[in-house]
C-alpha cells in the first residue's frame, strides 16, 4: 500500500539561470517519514515541489513511485496529498465541502463520500465544524482541515510543506505530536519540509539536511544529532559552540591541554587524526562549570538567560567566538564573574579545519 | 455644548453648497413632470411627458439595456479569463498587454470611435447595426472589468489554491470553475455593474456610432434636449435616473459588503 519513491540524477535549474538543486539520488522507503530540512533557500521546498509534480526535474532526472515513471507526469495523475504552509483551503467552501472536494473529483458515489468526509472530519477531532466557513477556523483548525482534505482522497504520498511553521509555539508542539500519530497510523509515506531542527528530529524516520542546493547529509534523528558529518550539519542541528585546535598523534590539542577524542567525522577520520587544524563543534553539554583545580578553561561570563532547570552562560575569553556553557539553576553567577570549565570529550565533534577559518586566523595574525 | 459662531458659519456653507447640487437635481426632475415648465408648478403635475418619451424613446431605451447586457456577457467571456492570465503569469509582456488594455480608457471617445469609423465605416452591415456601438462599448468597457477580477484574483492567492485543488486531483477546467471563479465572485460582481452602468451611461463613444436606427439612452437624452420642449428632456433625465439608480446603489453595497467580511473566531478554540 505504501509507495516507495525514487529520486535520481535529479537537479534543478531555473529559468533564469540560477540552479536551484545540483544533481542527487534520493530514495523513500514506503512508508518512512522523510524531513527536509535546511534554511530558506536550500532546495528543500523545490524537492517537496518536484515530488508533487508542481516542477520538473532538468533533463536526465528520473522520479519514480513504486517503479513507474512520474518524472513528466502532472500533479492532477500522481495522487499525491499536500498540505500548504498557509493551508490553502477553498474559501468558497465549509470545511466539509473541501475534505469532499477531492473524492468528488476522483468520483467517489455520495453515500461513501459522505462516510469517507465524516470519517476523516471525526479522525482529526473536527467532526463539529463540518459546516463552518474557512475563514471562520481558527489556524490550528485550518491546518486540521488541510490534512483532513489532503489523505481523504488515500494518496500514494503525503507532502507537506512547512505545515506548522503559521502556527503559535504551543499548538506547533501539539500538531506535531498528532501529526507523527497519524502518519504511523496510516503508514504512508510522507515528506515533510521545515527549518525547524527540533520537528525535524521529533517527526523523522530519516533527516535530509540541505544546504545551498545540495544534500549534506541524509540520516536517523539520532545520527544527525550525534554525528553530523560536517560543521554545516553540526551547526544547524544545534553544535553552536566552536573551538579550533589541531591533531598530533591521535590526540585533539585545544591551546595547551591534550584530549582523547571519542567522535571525528567518519569520512575524514584518518586524514585529521595524524596532524593537521581542526574545528571542534559541540553543544552546550560540551563544556562543564567546574572547580579551579579541574579546569581546562576560564571564561568570563557576558550574559546569563535562566532557562528554568539550568542557566545558560554566554562566556568569552576562550577561542575566538563566545562560547554557551550551561551551568545548574542554583548557581551563583554573575555577569563579569570568572567561570571554570573542562571538556567533555565524548561530546566534542571534529572536523578538518576550513579555508575560511585559515583566512580568519591569517587575518588576525597581520593586526 | 456651546457651539461658537464658526460652526454655524460652516453648516451655513454647507448647506449651501448641498443646495447648489440638489436643487439643479430637483428642478430637472420637476420639470419632467409640470405640464408647463415656462410656467411653473402652478400650471399643475402630470406623467404626460414621461409616457410621451416613453412612446418616442422605447426603442432607444431597450437598445441601451440590449447593449449594456450583450457587453456584460461580451466581458466577463473574455475579461475573466484575461485577469486570470494577467494575475497568474506576470511578466513584461503581460504588463505591457494591461497597459494596452487600459489605453480605451485614457484616449478620448471621440478618438477611438473615429479610429472605429475610420477602419470599419466601409463594412455597411457591421456599420449600421448596434453591434457596431458594442464594440465600442466593450473596448471602453473591458479594462474596468479585467481591473476589477485581477484585484480579487490578485489578493486571493490564486497559485496556491490552484496547487491544493491539483494535488486532489482537479484539472485546469474542474479548478477553473469550482475553485478559481466562486472565489473571484466579488470581483466578477464588482466589474459586472461597472460595466453595466457605463455602457448604459456612454455618450462620447456613442454619439460618434450610432445611426439614426441605432440611438442608445444618453444618445436619445442630447436628441430630446436638442430638438425638443424642456419638459421632455427632463422626463427622460427621470427614466435614465430610475434605470442607473438601483445599479449604482447596488455597486456601494457590493463595496460595502467587501469591506465587512467576517472575521475569524477567536484562536481559543485551538485548544481542541
Amino acid at each position: 500500500m505504501s509507495t516507495q519513491i525514487k529520486l535520481r540524477n535529479c537537479a534543478k535549474t531555473f529559468a533564469d539561470g540560477t540552479r536551484a538543486l545540483a544533481p542527487f539520488d534520493l530514495t523513500i522507503e514506503g512508508g518512512e517519514t522523510i524531513v527536509l530540512l535546511g534554511p530558506s533557500g536550500c532546495g528543500k521546498t523545490t524537492i517537496l515541489r518536484m515530488i508533487a509534480g508542481l516542477e520538473f526535474p532538468d533533463v536526465g532526472g528520473m522520479i519514480t513511485f513504486d517503479g513507474d515513471d512520474v518524472t513528466r507526469q502532472s500533479i492532477e495523475k500522481r495522487r499525491v496529498g499536500m498540505v500548504f504552509q498557509s493551508y490553502a483551503l477553498f474559501p468558497n467552501m465549509t470545511v466539509a465541502q473541501n475534505v469532499a472536494y477531492g473524492l468528488k473529483v476522483n468520483g467517489v458515489s455520495g453515500p461513501e463520500r459522505q462516510a469517507r468526509v465524516d470519517a476523516m472530519l471525526g479522525m482529526m477531532h473536527i467532526d463539529m465544524l463540518a459546516d463552518r466557513r474557512i475563514d471562520q477556523l481558527s489556524g490550528g483548525q485550518r491546518q486540521r482541515v488541510a490534512l483532513a482534505r489532503a489523505i481523504a482522497v488515500q494518496p500514494r504520498v503525503l507532502l507537506l510543506d512547512e505545515p506548522l511553521t503559521a502556527l503559535d509555539a504551543k499548538l506547533r508542539v501539539r500538531l506535531r505530536t498528532e501529526i507523527n500519530a497519524l502518519l504511523r497510523q496510516l503508514g504512508i509515506t510522507a515528506i515533510y519540509v521545515t527549518h525547524d531542527q527540533e520537528e525535524a528530529l521529533a517527526l523523522g524516520d530519516r533527516i535530509v539536511v540541505m544546504q545551498k542546493g545540495e544534500i549534506a547529509q541524509i540520516g536517523t534523528p539520532r545520527e544527525i544529532y550525534r554525528t553530523p558529518q560536517n560543521p554545516f550539519v553540526a551547526d544547524f542541528v544545534g553544535a553552536a559552540n566552536q573551538l579550533a585546535g589541531h591533531m598530533h598523534g591521535g590526540k585533539l590539542h585545544i591551546g595547551p591541554h591534550i584530549l582523547e577524542p571519542a567522535v571525528i567525522s567518519e569520512p575524514l577520520g584518518d586524514i585529521i587524526c595524524n596532524s593537521g587544524s581542526v574545528d571542534v563543534f559541540f553543544r552546550a553539554d560540551g563544556l562543564s562549570v567546574c572547580d579551579l583545580k579541574d579546569a581546562h578553561f576560564t571564561g568570563r561570563v557576558e550574559a546569563i538567560a535562566y532557562l528554568g532547570e539550568k542557566l545558560r552562560l554566554t562566556v568569552s575569553g576562550i577561542g575566538a567566538h563566545t562560547l554557551m556553557i550551561d551551568t545548574h539553576a542554583d548557581d551563583l553567577t554573575e555577569v563579569g564573574s570568572d567561570v571554570h570549565c573542562r571538556v567533555n570529550v565524548s561530546r566534542l565533534t571534529i572536523f578538518p579545519a576550513t579555508k575560511a577559518r585559515f583566512a580568519a586566523v591569517a587575518g588576525t595574525g597581520t593586526i | 455644548m456651546q457651539r461658537d459662531w464658526k460652526f454655524y458659519a460652516q453648516l451655513f456653507l454647507t448647506i449651501v453648497l448641498c443646495l447648489f447640487i440638489v436643487v439643479p437635481i430637483v428642478m430637472s426632475a420637476l420639470a419632467g413632470v409640470t405640464v408647463n415648465v415656462f410656467k411653473g408648478l402652478s400650471s399643475g403635475l402630470t406623467l404626460r411627458w414621461i409616457f410621451e418619451v416613453w412612446d418616442l424613446y422605447a426603442p432607444s431605451i431597450l437598445l441601451s439595456v440590449i447593449i449594456a447586457l450583450t457587453c456584460l456577457a461580451v466581458t466577463l467571456v473574455a475579461g475573466v479569463p484575461l485577469a486570470y492570465v494577467l494575475v497568474r503569469r506576470p511578466g513584461r509582456m503581460t504588463r505591457l498587454f494591461e497597459e494596452l488594455l487600459t489605453l480605451p480608457v485614457a484616449i478620448p471617445g471621440l478618438a477611438l470611435a473615429l479610429a472605429l469609423l475610420i477602419t470599419y465605416g466601409g463594412v455597411s452591415g457591421y456599420r449600421s447595426s448596434w453591434l457596431f456601438i458594442l464594440t465600442g462599448h466593450v473596448l471602453f468597457t473591458l479594462p474596468f472589468m479585467v481591473r476589477s477580477v485581477a484585484a480579487v484574483m490578485a489578493a486571493m492567492n490564486i497559485k496556491m489554491l490552484e496547487e491544493g485543488a491539483a494535488s486532489l486531483g482537479a484539472g485546469f477546467w474542474r479548478r477553473f470553475f469550482t475553485v478559481i471563479i466562486p472565489n473571484a465572485r466579488p470581483g466578477i460582481l464588482a466589474g459586472a455593474l461597472m460595466v453595466v452602468t457605463l455602457s448604459i451611461g456612454e455618450f462620447n463613444l456613442t454619439w460618434m456610432l450610432h445611426t439614426p436606427l441605432t440611438k442608445t439612452l444618453p444618445v436619445g437624452l442630447a436628441d430630446a434636449y436638442a430638438s425638443m420642449r424642456l419638459e421632455i428632456g427632463s422626463a427622460y433625465t427621470l427614466i435614465f435616473f430610475v434605470l442607473i439608480m438601483p445599479l449604482l446603489i447596488a455597486m456601494q453595497a457590493l463595496a460595502e459588503r467587501g469591506k465587512h467580511r467576517p472575521k475569524r473566531v477567536d484562536t481559543a478554540e485551538d485548544t481542541l
